[in-house]
């Protein structure tokens, strides 16, 4: 049922409008903190499905809340991108 | 030695600050008087309100506190809580100290915007709610408002209001894995500084924290500390490299590997 973090990795990507909306993603403690090109590209819904605990922009600043599972996504980012 | 720098009542002032700090640090103890204000008058030369505003400023500062009638004594030291995910219970036991709370208020409320979002429920939802005055050693710390959802443990309180909420959640397995506290600084209200029992300094640490376990959001709380009796420790570590898309970290025609994560990065 729950989904993998590849899988996560994978929507995140989606949600933030595809990695050639991305200009670079910052990985904290328990989030994501993305600069994107177009944030009207942004889908924060989407973002939510994917297994986000809170998605906040800012501008062209989205910060993605997943919680302690920040590394593995962040290298299964590093492969997406 | 007093060595009393003679130049103009500021530097008297930070003087009779400076030996006052000193004598705290190095001789006295945690509820020991301070020389009286009139032998400090003596020993610096310098006038009563000097004297004054020096003591002041350390009681302001948390240093020293007055009790009325009785003197100026020193004050015990700001416990250090670390921003981890423990309950103030905890975190005071750690340091030595006995935590206290007195229960001002307990319902079953409908769940504020705020709070809903937080714990990911719909607004209204019933929420147990919980306001706390937090006491160490006796002393009023900080003002804390919890909220759980009822559907999460619906006999969360029957029993009244457990010393520890997170070991309430525990004893239903419901265990504490991970949260986000944002701490602002900010003037106590006067109800604040009321029931802190805040005479000094009218700053305050307010706080809003989510607890989850795994993916489900357990409680929303919200606080504030006394600003005079509280400091934060935080861990710090190296910050994660950030990823950037391989498209612009490679050149057009370069063969660099991908995505920017290096072997033996830190955790």
């Amino acid at each position: 049922m729950t989904p993998s973090d590849a899988d996560i990795a994978a929507s995140i990507l989606a949600g933030l409008g595809g990695v050639e909306n991305i200009d670079e993603i910052d990985p904290c403690t328990t989030r994501l903190r993305s600069l994107v090109k177009d944030p009207a590209l942004v889908d924060p819904a989407l973002l939510r499905r994917a297994g986000a605990f809170g998605v906040m922009i800012n501008g062209r600043v989205v910060q993605v809340v997943v919680g302690p599972r920040v590394d593995t996504i962040a290298s299964d980012l590093a492969e997406l991108m | 030695m007093v060595r009393a720098r003679d130049r103009g009542s500021e530097h008297k002032y930070l003087a009779v600050r400076a030996y006052l700090s000193e004598l705290v640090a190095n001789e006295l103890s945690v509820g020991d008087a301070v020389p009286s204000e009139r032998s400090l008058t003596e020993r610096f030369g310098v006038s009563r309100m000097t004297v004054r505003q020096a003591v002041d400023a350390l009681v302001t500062e948390g240093i020293l506190e007055r009790a009325q009638g009785r003197g100026t004594f020193v004050a015990p030291p700001r416990a250090d809580f670390e921003m981890r995910l423990t309950t103030f219970g905890e975190e005071a036991r750690r340091r030595g100290l006995t935590p206290g709370a007195d229960i001002l208020e307990t319902a079953v409320v409908p769940a504020p915007r705020t709070v809903a979002e937080a714990l990911d429920r719909d607004v209204a939802t019933p929420m147990h709610f919980v306001l706390r005055l937090r006491t160490a050693d006796g002393t009023p710390m900080s003002l804390e408002e919890t909220w759980v959802p009822v559907d999460l443990a619906p006999d969360l309180l029957s029993d009244g209001v457990p010393e520890s909420i997170y070991g309430a959640l525990r004893a239903r397995g419901l265990d504490p894995t991970w949260g986000e506290e944002t701490i602002t600084a900010a003037d106590a209200t006067p109800q604040e500084r009321e029931t802190l029992q805040m005479q000094g300094s009218h700053a305050v640490m307010r706080t809003s924290r989510r607890t989850f376990g795994g993916d489900a959001p357990l409680m929303y709380s919200r606080a504030s500390y006394r600003g005079d009796r509280y400091s934060v420790f935080v861990p710090l570590r190296e910050a994660r490299p950030t990823l950037v898309p391989r498209t612009r970290a490679s050149a057009p025609a370069a063969t660099t590997p991908a995505g920017r994560v290096p072997e033996g990065s830190p955790r």
